[in-house]
């Protein structure tokens, strides 16, 4: 039931500042019942620890003889810690608001108060059709608030293909229900049969952009800093979730080593894009793509924890660094701490990220070490730059509020490695975490040294991705003008002056091809 | 009083009375709330039981004899007269708000009370000339007296009234068959006969080009209404056949060829719906993937296939009546209804353009919506029997969603700082706004359905068994 008290606390949240925002539209404590409300659900999120592990039935969908599935949910270690990591976000956000040049704006906090309420029920998600269900409600959410947003055909038209992709892997996700289905087994998370392993990862990867690689969102800068993160990450979140629910039993699979190196290239590219990004909000969506790589690489290696832990760095660390709008020498100093929690290292958030089950895949290591080393060496050099706001236009106490927004993004980085979860306390495999971080210690100096290191000028990030992808994507669009091509002839017979005689002589071909097809 | 009499003959002596009533209002609130009250006569009051008020007591008997046929609405029969007149109701109320023309209230209620006369006629050959009034009464609803007719209402003509000959021969090659069960190639001949008219009638493959050439020329609104009416109606006939006729029922070839005809009705939609720029067209398309779910679910095993096929019933209903709901009120206020004529619409039109996105995606079997509940558990039932076939559901469905993210991406391409506004009147914004929380609930709460489901598979004493 706590889940339920949780995603209640956002929901109610949400509905008293949508209330209050069409009846006093100059309540003046709008920030604080947000910021109280979101509080509120972080704590009940820890009260989860006192009843682990938990099951909560949603009422039955009927005839069950049809539906073999119903809305259910889980309460484990790892539901926790994305509740845990979701909902500091949520809170970070509210709390980091006071720092934005448009505070008050009580719609993007209703945004992601009913954003996170759906990612906390998604991620606590126990079989495919619940997942599904709160999938398809984040996208729909999702691309409600971009349309809003976004502004022109062209910008639309991402917003659009971006929600057809992850629309994909809700369909991937149901297929893979279909392949279990067929082999005569009730897919659920504990028992995904083999051959439906592999769907799982696609459909996690295709949402997160990671395969095929794409950018959902590859210029974002227009989304606004606060809400545009927790929109991101609410969504990466309620995607990774997946990944560390596939039994390690469910990816072997000849096709995993493949799929592994394509994995660790995406990982590789995002990586590079992340070090050489102008600046953070620019490079977000390589963030995205880049931890979630790992995060796939993990599954792949049938380490669900390590897909846990690297997902949940994806979001806090990701989030405390792209909340810090304001210039504050202590925000950016504990900000290194973010560093050190997707480090690897040991009792760090992610000690368990390079733990390798399947020795078999050791191939794809060095790859991903190097992708890791990227993206920590980015995280750094975007930390170190100084062209973040200052804190000139703001009242005292917005001063003093906007780090502790910060600091709870950190605080929960620590917590996740020391208590609450099958991840904590871990020496992880250390040896490749030491070499992940010299590796990143090297390219922190060759960074200024060599000019291919250094950042790309902001008008020299195209939008679209590289030549090559959208060379592929072009053919891909070819392929349908060809075949839309077809079909509109095919009409045009069928529906001109003669096309009754066409359709009767359709007709007796296909009754002929069935007559002979059957015995 | 008998069943008949309330659901079949009240209903068509009301529409004659309102054939004298011009206003738009009073027709749609009259047509409606006999509609609403009709269904839930058919719901709440059982047929063939006393019903004891005080010191009354009232019985409603299933069947009534006119000229030496009979009309028999069964007591299981209850929910499947709700559900027609239910979703009857919906289009009805929606006529205002559709600006549609006013005598679709009386001429709908008549061949709704038609085709439910066609499931009900005994010996079922009659229900070939029921079916063959309702087209001809749905013909006025497409015409006017200023215009010849166009290409698509001719054809639809021609297409359903040939199905009538097929399924009269039919019949009467059918008595020889139970006169001599052993004659194999009458047999055939008669299921040939048979399997023709409702290819003709249902717009099976390649029969179906009539509804796109519909959906382009006349009121999305009234061809929204026929393509629920006239589809529902002939399945549930049809399904009555194949009760009825053990040798049908057990053939292997029917299995097949069912799934054949679903197969194809849903691939050919799914992927012409993609390719379409005309929204008129892609929900012509829909409605001819919606068959598809259909005949698929009959070629199921019945005790899956019949509630799957019940449960397909209520979310068609809904999704069309938004659907043409919202391409009505688009087509008002756009051009055409060609992509050039309708982007950016969702910054000026938002209701109908959510709608007409909603009821796409909901045809598609998008999870949240109406349409997913019953399209997973046919995906499911269709996979545990053959991957293949589920695979080319898939692809079907595909097609589906990605003619929806078309619409979507259409629809949302306005030119840059175009402000929001709402250019829907009050009376369009909540039909549609009510009706796409319909599509809401329907797909979280499928359980819903099931009050009206328990025993409508017992109206098929073999097949429901």
């Amino acid at each position: 039931m706590f889940i339920f008290i949780t995603a209640g606390l956002l929901l109610l949240t949400a509905i008293v500042l949508l209330v209050l925002r069409f009846t006093s539209p100059d309540f003046r404590y709008a920030w604080l019942i947000a910021a109280g409300g979101g509080l509120l659900a972080w704590i009940s999120v820890f009260i989860w620890q006192t009843g682990i592990p938990a099951i909560v039935q949603f009422p039955l969908w009927q005839p069950e003889a049809l539906f073999r599935q119903s809305p259910l949910f889980v309460v484990d270690g790892i539901a926790w810690t994305f509740a845990l990591s979701l909902t500091t976000l949520c809170l970070a956000v509210i709390v980091t608001a006071v720092a934005r040049p448009n505070f008050p704006y009580s719609l993007s906090w209703i945004g992601i108060l009913i954003l996170t309420a759906l990612g906390v029920l998604a991620v606590t998600a126990d079989n495919p059709l619940t997942l599904v269900l709160l999938w398809a409600a984040i996208d729909l959410g999702e691309l409600v608030a971009q349309l809003r947003l976004v502004e022109g055909p062209k910008m639309s038209e991402r917003v659009v293909i971006a929600f057809g992709s992850r629309a994909t892997g809700i369909l991937i996700l149901l297929w893979a229900n279909m392949v279990s289905a067929s082999n005569g087994f009730e897919m659920d998370f504990l028992s995904a049969p083999p051959q439906a392993g592999l769907y799982l990862i696609l459909a996690a990867g295709l949402r997160l952009g990671v395969l095929p690689l794409h950018l959902p969102y590859a210029s974002e800068s227009s989304i606004r800093r606060g809400f545009g993160t927790g929109l991101r990450m609410v969504s990466a979140g309620s995607s990774l979730v997946l990944l560390a629910r596939i039994p390690s039993g469910s990816v072997e699979s000849p096709l995993t080593p493949f799929l592994t190196i394509f994995v660790s290239f995406a990982a590789l590219y995002a990586g590079w894009m992340w070090l050489r990004s102008p600046d953070e909000l620019s490079g977000r969506p390589y963030w995205v793509l880049g931890f979630g790589s790992l995060a796939v690489s993990a599954a792949l290696r049938a380490n669900p924890i390590g897909a846990t832990a690297w997902s949940s760095a994806l979001i806090l660390s990701g989030g405390a660094l792209f909340l810090a709008s304001a210039q504050n020498k202590w925000v950016s100093r504990a900000l290194y701490f973010g560093a050190w929690g997707i480090s690897a290292l040991p009792f760090s958030l992610t000690a368990t990220g390079w733990v390798n089950e399947r020795q078999s895949l050791w191939f794809a290591i060095p790859l991903l070490l190097l992708a890791q080393a990227m993206l920590v060496a980015g995280f750094i050099r975007q930390n170190q730059r100084a062209s973040r706001a200052t804190f000139e236009d703001q009242p005292i106490w917005a001063k003093n509020v906007y780090p502790i927004g910060i600091a709870f993004l950190l605080m929960t980085i620590f917590i996740l490695g020391f208590f609450g979860w099958d991840g904590t306390l871990k020496l992880g495999n250390w040896l490749a975490a030491l070499i992940a971080s010299l590796l990143t210690f090297g390219l922190l100096w060759l960074t200024p040294r060599l000019r291919l290191l250094n950042p790309v000028r902001a008008h020299w990030v195209r939008p679209s991705t590289s030549s090559w992808l959208d060379l592929s994507y072009r053919s891909l669009w070819d392929l349908y003008r060809a075949l839309g091509r077809i079909s509109n002839t095919f009409s045009n017979v069928i529906e001109g002056e003669s096309g009754v005689m066409w359709t009767l002589l359709f007709l007796a071909l296909f009754i002929t091809i069935f007559i002979q097809r059957t015995p | 009083m008998s069943a008949p009499t309330i659901w079949i003959i009240v209903p068509m002596l009301i529409a004659v009375l309102l054939l004298a009533v011009s206003s738009p209002r009073v027709l749609s609130l009259v047509g409606g709330s006999i509609a609403v009250v009709l269904a839930l006569l058919a719901e709440f009051i059982p047929i063939e039981q006393a019903l004891t008020i005080g010191a009354f007591s009232i019985k409603i008997d299933s069947s009534l004899s006119i000229l030496g046929r009979v009309l028999l609405l069964r007591p299981e029969e209850g929910s499947l007269l709700a559900m027609i007149y239910g979703a009857a109701a919906l289009w009805f109320f929606g006529t205002e708000a559709a600006r549609t023309k006013a005598r679709l209230v009386p001429l709908g209620l008549i061949i709704t009370a038609l085709m439910v006369a066609s499931i009900a006629v005994e010996p079922f050959l009659f229900a070939a000339l029921f079916i063959e009034m309702a087209i001809l009464l749905s013909i006025p609803l497409l015409t006017s007296l200023y215009k010849a007719p166009s290409r698509g209402v001719i054809r639809f003509l021609i297409y359903q009234t040939l199905a009538m000959p097929f399924i009269l021969l039919s019949g009467w090659l059918l008595e020889g068959v139970e006169a001599s069960p052993g004659d194999l190639a009458l047999a055939a001949q008669s299921a040939s006969m048979l399997g023709l008219g409702f290819a003709f009638l249902l717009a099976i493959f390649p029969l179906y080009n009539w509804i796109p050439m519909l959906m382009e020329e006349v009121s999305p609104f009234t061809v929204g209404f026929l393509l629920w009416i006239l589809p529902t109606s002939t399945l549930i006939f049809g399904t009555g056949f194949l009760d009825q006729y053990s040798w049908l029922r057990s053939s292997p070839q029917l299995k097949i060829a069912l799934q054949s005809a679903g197969t194809l009705m849903l691939v050919t939609g799914g992927l012409w719906a993609a390719f379409q720029r005309h929204i008129g067209r892609i929900m012509a398309y829909g409605a001819i993937a919606e068959t598809g779910f259909a005949l698929l679910a009959l070629s199921l095993d019945a005790r899956l296939g019949i509630p799957i096929l019940f449960i397909l019933i209520p979310a068609r209903a809904l999704g069309l009546a938004v659907w043409s709901l919202a391409l009505t009120v688009i087509k008002e206020n756009a051009e055409s209804m060609r992509f050039s004529s309708v982007r950016g619409i969702l910054r000026t039109l938002p209701f109908a353009s959510v709608g007409v996105i909603l009821a796409s995606f909901s045809t598609a079997g998008f999870p949240l919506l109406a349409g997913f509940p019953a399209r997973l558990a046919l995906w499911d039932g269709l996979a545990r029997v053959s991957i293949g076939s589920a695979l080319w559901m898939g692809l079907g469905l595909i097609g589906l969603l990605i003619s929806s993210f078309r619409m979507l991406a259409v629809f949302s391409m306005a030119d840059e700082y175009t402000g929001w506004e709402v250019r829907e009147d009050w009376i369009q914004g909540i039909m549609l706004g009510l009706a796409m929380i319909g599509l809401m609930i329907l797909g979280l709460f499928p359980q819903f359905v099931q009050y009206l489901l328990p025993n409508l598979p017992a109206m098929f004493e073999r097949l429901g068994q």
